[in-house]
């Protein structure tokens, strides 16, 4: 049974929310924490609703509605998301009040919008929608995971239309924490020169990115989601590049049928050695395309990198400003999304055009 | 009043709502006026006791006590008072 991708909604720090052709206008940024660009949510969210949502469940909402909107599906059988860090910015004003106050007079709102399956319920309640309703919270591999749940669901046959998606945002008190762990570049960095920048550390980053799923597909459908694949703290390179081996053959293809290699690449010269191994033992002569230096890295962020690699498909084209290496083939049939989160979460999609 | 009404925004982050556009007598929990929930309700009972260290006592009060600005305005007044 073959997954089709119907629909998908992206809100990034690029314009992804507004539609028209990929990446035409890239913004570049010289920073090392990356916001969204923020549409106007009340397009999607009455007013009196909005006032109690924060940015991540807005975002969330927002890319949720764009990619139904896209599917031209009203109601999904399912909705699933997965996110890492959850509603941070209620979680810390929560916190904050129950030091600030001494655990006295506490408010309910930012209490109820704090838990990680917010967004998931928020578009539930926007929608109507009674049906499955899950959100998984596994770190770097929270949406590959979302993803690998909708495959199963629909591979049962139990639901035809899934809603799917990735986000997380950043607050700054995350920032702060996440800053102490030496993860983010010390200096701003231009994002167009992130990739060769020749020193550790990354820039922030934060989005939703969600996508209409179903066993059958559409007349706008372009790309299969033919596989999705995990692999956890591998021990060396080799590791990775069996793992790859394995998961092409268990989809009939070799190294020679993937016509684009989109990668996770962040700009810390550590992390992106792994890239550097993969490539130069798999994809040689391969065009390579990256995403990080568009939406910053998060946990989420191959939500992105998904969203991403479904429009290349869409358009034929690798937008220049994602180009990292090559030039890609004139049809772009399969695509292998690989990235991985601070050397730990491994993970692999395979994308076929349809 | 109008020093309530700010609280009232600020508290319930309403603040696309000018504080001059809610009417003295509009009522705050109909879909005719503010459209308030029983979440706000629980906010309206902490601005309450943070800003005035008003606590409401009996619950069965509250409906009366929210019906509109100028019903919390005149309980905080007469709860003031009597503390005083």
């Amino acid at each position: 049974m073959n997954i089709y991708i119907n629909g998908t909604g992206c809100i990034s720090p690029q314009d992804t929310a507004q539609g028209g052709p990929l990446l035409a206008a890239p913004r570049e940024y010289e920073q090392v924490r990356l916001a969204t660009v923020d549409p106007d949510y009340k397009q999607w969210i009455d007013v009196k609703q909005i006032r109690r949502m924060s940015r991540v469940v807005k975002m969330g909402v927002a890319a949720a509605n764009l990619s139904l909107e896209a599917a031209g599906i009203t109601l999904p059988d399912a909705i699933i998301t997965g996110t890492a860090y959850g509603c941070l910015d209620d979680t810390g004003v929560f916190l904050t009040k129950m030091v600030n106050q001494q655990e006295e007079m506490l408010t309910p709102t930012a209490f109820i919008q704090s838990t990680h399956n917010t967004v998931a319920g928020q578009i539930a309640l926007l929608l109507g929608c009674n049906g499955y309703n899950n959100t998984f919270v596994h770190r770097g591999f929270s949406f590959e995971n979302a993803l690998l749940d909708a495959i199963m669901i629909l591979k049962e046959g139990t639901a035809k239309h899934i809603l799917a998606g990735g986000m997380d945002e950043i607050t700054n008190y995350s920032h702060q924490v996440l800053s102490r762990f030496g993860i983010y570049k010390k200096a701003p960095v231009k994002t167009m020169e992130l990739l060769n920048s020749p020193d550790t550390g990354t820039i922030a980053g934060e989005g939703a990115a969600f996508f209409a799923l179903g066993a059958t597909k559409d007349p706008g459908t372009v790309a299969e989601l033919t596989g999705v694949s995990t692999l956890y703290k591998p021990l060396w390179e080799g590791e990775v590049i069996g793992h790859i081996m394995k998961f092409l053959e268990e989809h009939r293809c070799t190294p020679a049928d993937i016509d684009l290699l989109v990668t996770g690449r962040n700009g810390d010269i550590d992390q992106d050695e792994m890239y550097e191994e993969v490539a130069a033992a798999l994809f040689p002569d391969h065009a390579e395309a990256s995403f990080k230096h568009l939406c910053g890295e998060y946990p989420t962020a191959a939500a992105f990198g998904l969203w991403m690699a479904n429009a290349i498909i869409a358009e034929q084209a690798v937008p220049e400003a994602a180009v990292f290496y090559g030039r890609a083939p004139q049809k772009i049939n399969r695509i292998l999304l690989y990235n991985h989160h601070q050397g730990t979460h491994h993970s692999f999609v395979l994308l076929t055009a349809c | 009043m109008a020093d309530l009404k700010a609280q009232i925004i600020e508290q319930l982050n309403l603040h696309e709502v000018a504080p001059e556009s809610i009417g003295d007598d509009q009522p705050l929990f109909s879909k005719e006026g503010l459209g308030l929930d029983s979440i706000d309700a629980l906010e309206l009972i902490v601005l309450l006791q943070q800003h005035y260290n008003i606590r409401i006592a009996n619950p069965e009060e509250g409906p009366k006590i929210f019906q509109s600005v100028r019903t919390m305005a005149e309980y905080i007044t007469a709860n003031q008072t009597i503390k005083a």
